[in-house]
């Protein structure tokens, strides 16, 4: 899967995840937190779908790391098999 | 209903009276399991035979039965407990390890494990019946309340005399232990009525633990709450739920009253081992102080509490920061309150320099604030809590809302996510202080407000 499809997969789970947030641009450079506007609940929800959307396992400890999109696009990649 | 002297006297008198009845439910291999009081008391009792020559415990918090079952073996055992979250930066955890000194680790991660292993100290300090929390109350994460179980075992009594489960109840536990609410209110307070506990999974299973576990009861922090209402994830059983640890907008107590749930509002602090008082009547925000707690209020309003058999022992090896707290064994505790005309008390609003957002997370502003002062070289910005946020109001100097925030970026990033700004709001004017230049929050807070 490309860098791109994945990026691509993340937005669509956000929109179905945080419906508010339909029609706004998210792209790598999104700050989830302020930009997206995604509480900490509605991040746990977008993650635990992407995990689920993906079959991988991002460890909890690593969530506060996340801080944009891309950082979650990254965290994906690096454990999707090559 | 048995005022319990602490873990030891809570387990083995809840095993002889009702040795069958349900302690704790759990998930194992995607089924529903349950360990009764007598299975648990028996764990206990087995953990503390393992920890036995220990003398404190660094507890990683991750909600599972192994984590109930060695906090109370540890305390049996006379282990000093300091219970972290599992969730925290590696880096973070080593500086509370190090601090709080421990000889001995309970970690389900092992790469973390890996990590903290060589920060723990042979020669550590005991303390028979200590729990060490640590308290959000500033941003220095290196203030830990020290708290026993026997404390915490009145504070839970304390709670239960005005708000009683039954024996046929099971309370959601979905609050990490490693906060004094969560601990109590989702832990204790069901075991010390003798209803049962239903471990939550996690943060994956927020949005089905209440389905899986069918709970009657479920303590909450207002942004868990008001999440499974929005996601409706809340069961049909569902009959009562404790909100506590934040500020609760009137919406969410009226969506679960919609749904059927009486709500229940807590007010109390890590210092005095969780609640001291809670709302029992329509008006969710007039509580009945609880009856081992005295509540006075100062001349400017301040909370004052006396409640000796919960008070905590200090902040762990800071005296001087506990001598400012506690003076003749009343708590100052910062924040402002009313009493109503039935001799209800109302929380008004805090007299420290401190918000807090609606995960329950604090944030002590003398520490937050400078750094993002510095960062944008201004001094007039402060930070407000708007929708349970921290939101920046800054004087206009020109720069987008975007500039601000990618000036702000690699100080957030060291933050944690809730305790992130969340919005910036642009006024026109300088910020409104007082006569000794001290930001007048309450009037920002007011004008935003009206924006």
């Amino acid at each position: 899967m490309t860098r791109a499809e994945i990026l691509e997969t993340t937005r669509q789970v956000i929109y179905n995840s945080v419906p508010e947030l339909e029609g706004t641009e998210l792209n790598e450079d999104t700050v989830i937190n302020t930009d997206a506007a995604i509480d900490s609940m509605g991040f746990t929800l977008v993650i635990c779908r992407l995990e689920a959307k993906f079959d991988i396992r991002i460890p909890n400890r690593q969530w506060q790391r996340l801080r944009t999109l891309g950082d979650v696009v990254d965290a994906i990649e690096t454990r999707l098999p090559k | 209903m048995t005022r319990y002297t602490g873990f030891s006297h809570l387990l083995a008198s809840q095993a002889a009276a009702q040795p069958h009845a349900p302690a704790i439910l759990y998930e194992k291999a995607g089924a529903k399991s349950l360990m009764t009081r007598r299975e648990l008391l028996f764990a206990a009792q087995k953990r503390a035979a393992e920890l036995c020559g220990k003398r404190a415990i660094f507890v990683l918090c991750d909600g599972s039965l192994e984590n109930v079952v060695t906090v109370f073996g540890a305390v049996l055992a006379g282990v000093r407990v300091i219970l972290a979250d599992a969730g925290a930066q590696e880096d973070t955890l080593c500086a509370l390890l190090e601090y709080t000194r421990a000889d001995c680790l309970y970690c389900e991660d092992e790469e973390l494990a890996e990590i903290l292993t060589p920060h723990l100290d042979p020669g550590a300090p005991g303390g028979a019946g200590e729990l060490l929390f640590f308290t959000s109350g500033t941003t220095d994460r290196n203030k830990a309340v020290v708290l026993t179980d026997a404390s915490l075992c009145a504070s839970a009594w304390n709670g239960s005399a005005l708000l009683p489960l039954q024996q046929e109840d099971t309370l959601m536990c979905m609050l990490p232990l490693c906060h004094v609410f969560g601990f109590v209110c989702s832990l204790l307070w069901p075991l010390v009525c003798g209803a049962a506990v239903a471990l939550g999974r996690g943060p994956r299973h927020y949005g089905d633990d209440c389905a899986f576990f069918e709970p009657t009861a479920l303590s909450a922090v207002p942004l868990l709450a008001g999440f499974l209402i929005k996601h409706r994830c809340l069961n049909p059983a569902l009959r009562l739920v404790l909100i506590g640890a934040g500020d609760c907008p009137p919406q969410l107590i009226s969506a679960l009253e919609a749904q059927g749930i009486f709500v229940s509002f807590g007010y109390g602090l890590t210092e005095t081992s969780s609640g001291v008082a809670l709302s029992l009547g329509e008006d969710k925000y007039a509580m009945t102080v609880c009856p081992e707690a005295d509540i006075t209020l100062a001349q400017d309003g301040e909370i004052l509490i006396k409640a000796p058999t919960c008070m905590m022992q200090g902040y762990w090896q800071r005296p001087e920061d506990t001598a400012a707290a506690v003076t003749e064994g009343t708590l100052h505790t910062g924040d402002l309150g009313r009493w109503d005309e039935k001799g209800l008390l109302h929380i008004t609003g805090r007299k420290k320099e401190l918000l807090v957002l609606s995960d329950g997370t604090k944030l002590f502003l003398p520490e937050y604030e400078p750094p993002i002062r510095a960062a944008l070289g201004t001094e007039e910005a402060a930070v407000i809590v708007r929708d349970g946020a921290p939101v920046l109001v800054i004087k206009d100097c020109g720069r987008t809302k975007a500039e601000i925030l990618a000036a702000l970026g690699p100080l957030m990033a060291r933050e944690s996510r809730a305790r992130q700004i969340k919005d910036v709001i642009t006024v026109a004017e300088n910020l409104p202080r007082t006569a000794t230049g001290k930001i007048q929050r309450w009037a920002i807070q007011q004008k935003v407000s009206a924006l």
